[in-house]
């Protein structure tokens, strides 16, 4: 398959996603306990006054309905009103969103450089005491919580020795960068741990190949075969782990801006989610899967740009 | 002028000797052979001219090239020797254009013209003119006769005084070598010394001036090309020299009017989209062995895989013994699947590593010869004795069986099924050359004793002209020419030379 | 061979596995002994005190922390354990099916759907399933199940995929086996190896989701112990009485960063066992 035949057949398959994880994310809405006519009815559950909210509310209708109407809707960029304020649900995702958009992109910016430095640190020295200590700890930290870590991290540098803020409370993250010090640090660990494995499992594959022997009894310079006959080798599976990255990111940013009480998306969500705020929650849902669905789209057809002899993706 | 000059050369690991007191020399311009099979020392001993060593090795003995001395702590300045590995695909880097790796190479070792004029220069000595059409092309959408010759352009952009080349012809197919006699010589007629590894005594035939025979790590016998391969002494080399040049099988007693076991109709296959197999049609009659050659890519496996019916076709019929047999293996009887048998290229691959070979064996005439389990066992004990495998030997798993006994496990595999036709797929390649010998002998008695016809698909001429009364020659998805063994023999050098020279 | 024997020695035993054994041993064996050996007296002291009698302090509604702390790692063991084995009992075969199938429509019909799972983030996934009947534990079990299930299912039939394309099974289909002794006699021990690499992934995937769903409130009910549950509920009081908070979230990284480590262990020699055969 041709490149751009490929690129097309990927994001019609993206554009698909997009509108079948609405839809399910709407079911799944509808299949919490309680509806928006008993939240609102709030700590006074008469039932005739929920009767009445759920006639005003429009949710005797059957849900076929209500879905089309959502989606039609949300294609306006229309996501209803948020049942606990006053506030529309684009309004508040609008204004959460700066904060974790620093997050998430501070993170992604020294993700790269850092995972590739100490890729290729362990992958020159291997099974050097160096080595040993960063695949070690890559790989135990591989999976650890990042609400475990992050607070064990709090207790130490923030409550013991008192280095860094603990949270974020009572500061904009702009006019205090070391507020975003710990939380970008938990943030980067799991990427950071999968990343720089892998990144060092292909520069050893690589280093190995008779392609690179080849350059090197040829005579090019060991800098050269390392960065530009081994390396590209080494980033393609790095890349294609990138899509998974982005899954983790968002689930730990959602943990990370409870810990740090940072205002963005994650916190509105978990405090949607126990208010039982469905508008909110259903518009944090297509947010949240729409940027995965795009993030995984660039990086399967950034990983098929940089492998030529890729076969056909998925 | 002496290019190369090894004296003594040892290598020891532990306690064993990899290479031990070899000695020869290259001029400029000449062509050295060593020849013997894997493991005979032969790279260990070419990587020495390179300085390198393998892991945890002992050098003894004196290495000169171009009037310098070369150790592990002396390599050769780069460029200097050229080395061609085995297989030149795995030499070029997947994720690297041709162009800006030669490029890189040029630049590294300077010289008086423009980087661009000694890159195309270095291909067009590597014989390809046009070479510039492939600069933006990746490495895997090269030929393999196009990667190797761009892997010779990397080596003689540095002008190298000595060549290796390690097995040049491994996997090629007859074209593909023809071409490569001609790079290799039109390389030595510049005046550089090239450095042959190899078991490929047509190869050595045609290029070398002389001739080095090694065996386990000593060099048994060295001399003239012509003296070496004409009047050998060593018992090694005669050996290795009969094992290659085998005599044309006897005619066969082939009744041209009975019914043929398998006939094929206009036959049509493919992968995915694309149509591979365009029209075939032939007959195989009882007791006929033929032999179905061509380059890869040019269907040959298909065309038996449809027979045995591991790839459905899409249109035309295939006929046994008049009856037409489904493309689906599923639907076809287990009398069906018992007359058509299947050796495959790679008998480890074909064999469950998790369960005795016996029992695997045994299971075919369980399945379909419908015998009972204790009577099928017996039966894959006699087949294998015959063979040369012991009962003790093929309880074990697999995995720990030779290559060479599991190709034979396999063939009584197959013929306990008593077909009547029995496929055979490139089944000695990968062998060395005296366990290829014995199989091809193997597999000549067994057709005689079970009376089966034989069809055989390789790319080996010696296969062809040691066992085939019939050739089959494809390309390109169809049966170009078809006939008695000597005469598409003949045809094929032809043609391979022709193919060179076009 | 020689390698294996190697290992086999107890002594070298001891010492390869001692630092990823002792870091899975204590939190295991805490959360499954613990509830056993834990005191019933839930008399309720003053909130957050340091010492008073107690080892390493009181939480926020003045409980004993280390009771709480032998109390509260059963739920976390045992749901990921469940959910890991759930995951694989159904998964492989689906996986199997989708692998060795040769009806294209089969196979796509079951991969499509696992894809659109994949574009919704676990977390989110997690969130809104755990919270439509917070607090019970098969509910969760089943949202980590359907979480892992793409990746294991995708894992599986690739594995299958690339087993039946060999010519064992060619040969197998040649001699006329049924496609169930071919799928259980051989395809499904073929895979075994790649399974065995990604069950170690797999289980701490399935720690880190069960303790994440605990921490957001959504795992297990308010009343039950929970490590990570005490994680979230004391940490107001991170600077009176860290040993709250750091205690239950320590044990939660020991039995994670642990478990990666056995594995890895595990895994690299079994592949020497392989090379030494």
């Amino acid at each position: 398959m041709t490149l751009p035949s490929y690129v097309a057949r990927r994001t019609l398959l993206g554009v698909i996603q997009v509108p079948l994880v609405m839809c399910g994310v709407f079911f799944l809405a509808e299949a919490l306990p309680g509806d928006a006519a008993v939240t609102i009815a709030g700590d006074n559950p008469d039932p005739a006054i929920i009767a009445v909210l759920r006639e005003r509310l429009g949710l005797n209708e059957p849900a076929w309905h209500r879905l089309g109407d959502w989606l039609a809707a949300a294609l306006h960029g229309d996501f209803g009103q948020s049942l606990v304020g006053p506030r529309s649900v684009v309004d508040i995702i609008a204004s959460a969103a700066g904060p974790t958009l620093l997050l998430a992109g501070l993170t992604l910016v020294l993700l790269i450089p850092l995972s590739v430095g100490l890729g290729v640190l362990a992958a020159n020295r291997e099974g050097s005491r160096l080595d040993r200590l960063i695949t070690s700890t890559t790989l135990g930290l591989y999976s650890a919580p990042e609400f475990a870590m992050g607070l064990l991290i709090v207790t130490v540098f923030a409550v013991q020795l008192r280095w860094l803020p603990p949270t974020a409370v009572g500061t904009s993250l702009l006019s205090n960068p070391a507020v975003l010090v710990i939380p970008v640090f938990v943030l980067l660990l799991r990427p950071i741990c999968s990343l720089s494995r892998l990144i060092r499992a292909g520069m050893i594959d690589a280093q190995r190949s008779e392609y690179v022997r080849h350059v090197r009894r040829i005579g090019l310079s060991p800098t050269r075969v390392r960065f530009a006959h081994a390396l590209p080798n080494a980033v393609t599976p790095a890349i294609q782990q990138l899509a998974r990255t982005i899954d983790w990111l968002v689930g730990g940013v959602i943990v990370i801006e409870a810990i740090f009480v940072v205002p963005g998306l994650g916190t509105t969500l978990v405090q949607a989610v126990a208010a039982r705020d469905l508008p909110v929650i259903q518009g944090l849902a297509v947010v949240f899967a729409t940027t995965t669905v795009l993030v995984n789209l660039a990086a399967d057809v950034a990983a098929r740009v940089l492998s030529p002899t890729a076969e056909a993706g998925r | 002028m002496t290019v190369v000059d090894v004296r003594s050369l040892t290598v020891r690991v532990g306690s064993r000797d990899i290479v031990s007191d070899v000695s020869f020399s290259v001029g400029a311009g000449e062509i050295v052979a060593l020849v013997g099979e894997s493991g005979s020392g032969k790279t260990t001993t070419a990587l020495a001219l390179l300085g390198e060593s393998p892991s945890g090795a002992q050098l003894t003995g004196q290495v000169e090239v171009a009037g310098s001395t070369v150790d592990s702590s002396n390599s050769p300045p780069a460029g200097v020797v050229g080395y061609i590995p085995q297989h030149p695909s795995a030499a070029l880097n997947p994720v690297r254009r041709i162009g800006p790796v030669l490029r890189e190479i040029a630049r590294l070792h300077g010289g008086g013209s423009p980087v661009q004029q000694r890159v195309l220069d270095a291909l067009r000595q590597a014989q390809m003119p046009d070479g510039s059409r492939f600069l933006r092309r990746y490495p895997h959408q090269l030929s393999g006769g196009q990667q190797q010759r761009v892997v010779l352009a990397h080596e003689l952009v540095g002008q190298p005084k000595v060549l290796i080349a390690d097995e040049p012809t491994t996997g090629q197919d007859a074209v593909i070598r023809a071409q490569l006699i001609e790079e290799l010589r039109a390389v030595a007629g510049q005046g550089i010394a090239i450095l042959l590894l190899t078991h490929d005594l047509e190869l050595v035939r045609a290029l070398a001036d002389h001739v080095l025979v090694m065996h386990r790590g000593s060099a048994v016998e060295s001399g003239p090309c012509l003296d070496v391969l004409g009047t050998p002494q060593h018992q090694y080399t005669i050996r290795l020299i009969n094992a290659a040049g085998r005599n044309p099988a006897a005619p066969p007693p082939v009744l041209e009017e009975s019914t043929p076991v398998v006939s094929v109709r206009r036959l049509v296959a493919g992968h995915r989209r694309v149509d591979t197999l365009h029209d075939i049609s032939l007959e195989i009659r009882p007791r006929d062995r033929i032999a179905i050659v061509g380059r890869s890519g040019s269907g040959k496996t298909t065309l038996a895989r449809c027979i045995a019916g591991l790839h459905p076709f899409r249109q035309g019929e295939i006929l046994l013994w008049s009856t037409p047999l489904s493309p689906l293996l599923r639907r076809r009887s287990f009398s069906q699947l018992a007359r058509i048998q299947y050796v495959f290229q790679d008998a480890r691959a074909s064999f469950n590593e998790f369960v005795p070979v016996l029992d695997q064996v045994a299971r075919t005439a369980e399945r379909l010869r419908g015998l009972p389990r204790a009577e099928a066992r017996a039966r894959a004990v006699d087949g294998l004795d015959r063979l040369g495998i012991a009962e003790a030997n093929a309880t074990r798993l697999p995995g720990s069986m030779s290559g060479g006994e599991l190709q034979r496990a396999a063939l009584v595999r197959a013929t306990l099924a008593e077909p009547d036709l029995l496929i055979c797929d490139e089944i000695t390649s990968g062998l060395d050359t005296v366990t290829h010998a014995d199989l091809l002998d193997v597999l000549g008695k067994l057709q005689e004793d079970t009376g089966c016809a034989l069809m055989v698909i390789t790319h080996d001429l010696a296969v062809v002209a040691g066992l085939a009364h019939g050739v089959l020659l494809m390309d390109d998805g169809r049966i170009v020419e078809h006939g008695r063994t000597a005469d598409v023999v003949a045809l094929m050098h032809e043609e391979a030379s022709l193919g060179s020279a076009g | 061979m020689r390698v294996a024997r190697r290992y086999a020695v107890p002594g070298v035993l001891v010492r390869r596995y001692a630092v990823p054994g002792m870091l899975v041993a204590v939190p295991v064996l805490l959360a499954l002994v613990g509830p056993v050996i834990a005191s019933d007296d839930t008399t309720k002291d003053v909130a957050f005190v340091l010492g008073g009698g107690h080892w390493f302090g009181t939480d926020f509604v003045g409980r004993d922390v280390w009771n709480e702390v032998l109390l509260g790692g059963r739920s976390l063991v045992v749901v990921a354990v469940v959910a890991t084995v759930c995951t694989y009992l159904i998964a492989v075969p689906v996986g199997l099916v989708a692998g060795m199938t040769r009806n294209r429509l089969l196979d796509e019909a079951v991969m499509r759907p696992l894809d659109l799972l994949l574009a919704v983030p676990s977390m989110l996934m997690l969130l809104l399933l755990a919270s439509v009947a917070p607090g019970i534990p098969w509910v969760l079990i089943g949202v980590v199940v359907l979480i892992n299930l793409p990746d294991v299912v995708r894992i599986s039939r690739a594995a299958a995929l690339s087993v039946s394309a060999r010519p064992a099974v060619e040969a197998m289909r040649l001699q006329g086996e049924s496609r169930i002794r071919i799928g259980l006699g051989y395809v499904a021990r073929a895979m075994r190896r790649t399974l065995a690499a990604d069950l170690g992934t797999r289980f701490t995937g399935a720690i880190y989701l069960v303790a994440s769903a605990s921490f957001l409130g959504v795992g297990v009910s308010p009343q039950t112990s929970d490590w990570a549950a005490m994680v979230d509920r004391n940490r107001t009081g991170l600077f009176v009485q860290p040993w709250a908070v750091v205690l239950p979230a320590l044990l939660i990284v020991m039995l994670s960063i642990g478990v990666n480590l056995a594995f890895d262990r595990w895994l690299r020699d079994r592949a020497m066992e392989g090379v030494a055969r």
